[in-house]
């Protein structure tokens, strides 16, 4: 494999007719990098994605892989590789065939062709089903052809279109880290188009999530779960508990007590680098599993269990807060006790509860 | 009146022994009837006919057959009619692939309004469009005057009573059939087959002809064997466009029948039309079957 090479993209913006699909969007995938695009149906993930493999033209921007601007090329030179939703092998060629299709273009020798498409087979392990036909194939092992199809001519660039979404979610879960270990293994850069959350966090090493043809927010997984800059980011990526207040003092550096908005009385921590001053009204979201449940205190916020969700790896449970129109969430990993009037005090860390830039 | 047994002890032996179905082959009876009397009945007797009247009683059964294939004549005219058909198929390909593949990929919610701008003119009769070609191209026709006027030649042509008529006429009648049937397979074809092939590194000419077209094979099959029969048939349009200058089996079937009133000959070549026909659905059968692609 050569050497991984980043990926620029310099404002590029699309609209159809009069709907901006896309604002100008600027962004660099670091080679061997995996960047993910997140985003619900229409949010412009799949037209950046589109843009960059050349199947639509940018209305402005550039897209640069390496040092070579493919802005103008057609997407059969621009050296990448795709692995599509459906996998769009082709059914009237056999495995072998599928996955020496790129080799073919290039003009490579029947020999070499072989050759390679077998090393990619084995990459992806399924070397003995070089002679089947697609169809014979089940969803998994036709993931895994597609992957293979896309690796073999070695590209710059790899392209992966909801690349898990057809698959039941037992095989995705698997599929993650293995297409994320081979995605490492080559070091190639690449980008992975998904409205599922944790298919981004768990196979890319930066998340961009977008809404509305725009990108609200980049970084690592965990810092974009951790600190979700609006409420669209916290409540797309996992859960969260959002309530309104009021800043109602500083404690101490980066320390404020914040009085939630409907609760008479009732005053929480919060610790945030946002610059608050005293008779802001706030967002703060808290992840459900950052909630504490805990005796009802005086002054503090109390909430009625709704429900006792059984998860699987967790508990959740479904409380009512006083003065708050939406219930909030609670997730444990073991069964709490329950007072018999169903109410019970929540508290979390000053340092869990995040603060929103949107404003009530 | 005894006690009528109990569902429970009839059911599962009734469910075995009849299983649930909406139709039944009995339900076919009709048709059946129809089709045995007006279809089966006259063309055995059409067969019968080409081996027992007119001359065979002097020359043998096989007369007519033995004529037909033997006298360079009429060897001539299958030939005739065989390249007419083959012509009027490939004229028709040409033309249709384009138009399905453009109503298939580009036309969007255009598509029901070219698929009904292709069935609307089967509505009206055959004669009806061929007799529109004639006032078209006429010497005296729209075409002709106006090709006059612009200058383009110099006195009013004939171009009616020639071949090019003719296959424009067919084509004319005929290009819908493959059109639909081209179409209704590329519908099949995802387009991302194709832009998986493009990011693959082949050029949009390679995409069509390694992916597209090897995968609306079956439909070019379909049509063209429609096509095909279907001009091998016909001879409205070669006798009123043709001019005499193109005779085709058909065509001489029904100057057998109406003029010569040799029925006996006539059978014989309605039944050797028909063997082409049959040999052409047996060979599309075969290549549905072996070239057929599952997706």
């Amino acid at each position: 494999m050569t050497s991984a090479v980043p990926l620029h993209l310099h404002g590029i913006s699309k609209s159809f007719g009069a709907v901006q699909a896309l604002h100008p969007m600027t962004q660099t995938i670091e080679g061997s990098e995996m960047l993910a695009l997140l985003g619900p149906s229409g949010c412009g993930k799949t037209t950046t994605l589109r843009i960059i493999a050349g199947f639509e033209t940018p209305d402005h921007g550039s897209v640069v892989i390496g040092s070579c601007d493919v802005t103008e090329l057609p997407p059969n030179k621009r050296d990448l590789g795709m692995v599509f939703q459906n996998y769009s092998l082709f059914p009237h060629m056999t495995v072998g065939e599928n996955v020496a299709f790129g080799l073919k273009m290039q003009g490579i020798t029947a020999a070499e062709r072989t050759q390679r498409a077998r090393e990619m087979l084995a990459l992806v392990r399924l070397t003995q089903h070089e002679d089947r036909r697609i169809h014979q194939l089940s969803g998994g092992q036709q993931q895994r052809i597609a992957l293979a199809r896309a690796l073999v001519t070695n590209p710059s660039t790899l392209l992966l279109d909801e690349p898990l979404g057809a698959l039941d979610k037992n095989l995705r879960e698997s599929m993650q880290f293995e297409l994320r270990a081979i995605q490492q293994r080559l070091g190639i850069t690449s980008i992975l188009v998904t409205h599922d959350q944790e298919e981004a966090l768990t196979m890319s090493n930066r998340v961009a999530v977008m809404c509305d043809g725009q990108v609200i927010q980049v970084g690592r997984p965990a810092d974009i779960y951790e600190r979700p800059r609006n409420r669209f980011v916290a409540e797309f990526l996992g859960t969260a508990n959002i309530v309104a207040g009021t800043v109602t003092a500083q404690t101490a550096e980066r320390r404020w007590d914040v009085a939630l908005t409907g609760e008479a009385g009732g005053s929480v921590p919060v610790q945030s680098d946002a610059t608050l001053t005293t008779g802001d009204t706030i967002l703060l979201a808290v992840r459900p599993e950052r909630l504490e449940l805990g005796p009802v205190r005086a002054g503090g916020l109390r909430a009625r269990v709704q429900d006792v969700v059984f998860r699987g790896s967790y508990f959740a449970y479904e409380l009512r807060v006083h003065g708050q129109d939406r219930p909030f969430f609670h997730y444990s990993q073991t069964r709490k006790d329950i007072p018999a009037d169903g109410m019970v005090g929540l508290r979390w860390q000053p340092d869990n509860a995040i603060v929103l830039e949107d404003r009530p | 009146m005894t006690a009528a047994p109990t569902p429970a002890a009839i059911e599962p032996a009734a469910r075995r022994s009849r299983p649930y179905r909406l139709a039944s082959w009995s339900w076919t009876l009709p048709v059946l009837l129809f089709l045995g009397f007006f279809f089966v009945i006259p063309l055995g007797a059409n067969i019968l006919r080409s081996l027992q009247t007119g001359q065979t009683a002097t020359n043998g059964p096989l007369f007519y057959y033995i004529k037909l294939l033997t006298d360079a004549y009429y060897a001539g005219i299958i030939v005739e009619t065989l390249k007419v058909a083959t012509i009027t198929t490939l004229l028709c390909l040409i033309v249709g692939y384009p138009v399905a593949y453009f109503m298939v990929r580009f036309a969007g919610r255009w598509n029901a309004v070219i698929v009904f701008l292709l069935i609307a003119p089967l509505l009206t009769s055959i004669i009806m469009r061929t007799f529109g070609w004639r006032v078209l191209l006429a010497r005296r026709g729209a075409l002709t005057t106006l090709l006059v006027d612009w200058g383009v030649i110099p006195r009013p042509i004939n171009i009616a009573d020639e071949p090019f008529a003719v296959y424009l006429g067919l084509v004319h009648v005929l290009a819908p059939f493959m059109i639909l049937s081209i179409s209704a397979v590329l519908q099949k074809v995802d387009v991302r087959l194709e832009e998986s092939a493009r990011v693959l590194g082949a050029s949009a000419l390679g995409t069509f002809f390694r992916i597209t077209l090897p995968l609306s094979l079956d439909g070019i099959a379909t049509g063209c064997i429609l096509v095909f029969v279907v001009t091998n048939g016909s001879f409205l349009t070669m006798l009123l466009l043709g001019g005499g200058k193109i005779t085709t089996l058909s065509l001489l079937i029904y100057q057998q029948f109406n003029v010569a009133q040799d029925v006996g000959f006539a059978a014989a070549m309605g039944n050797l039309l028909l063997f082409v026909g049959l040999v052409s659905l047996a060979l599309q059968a075969r290549f549905m079957r072996r070239g057929g692609v599952k997706s």
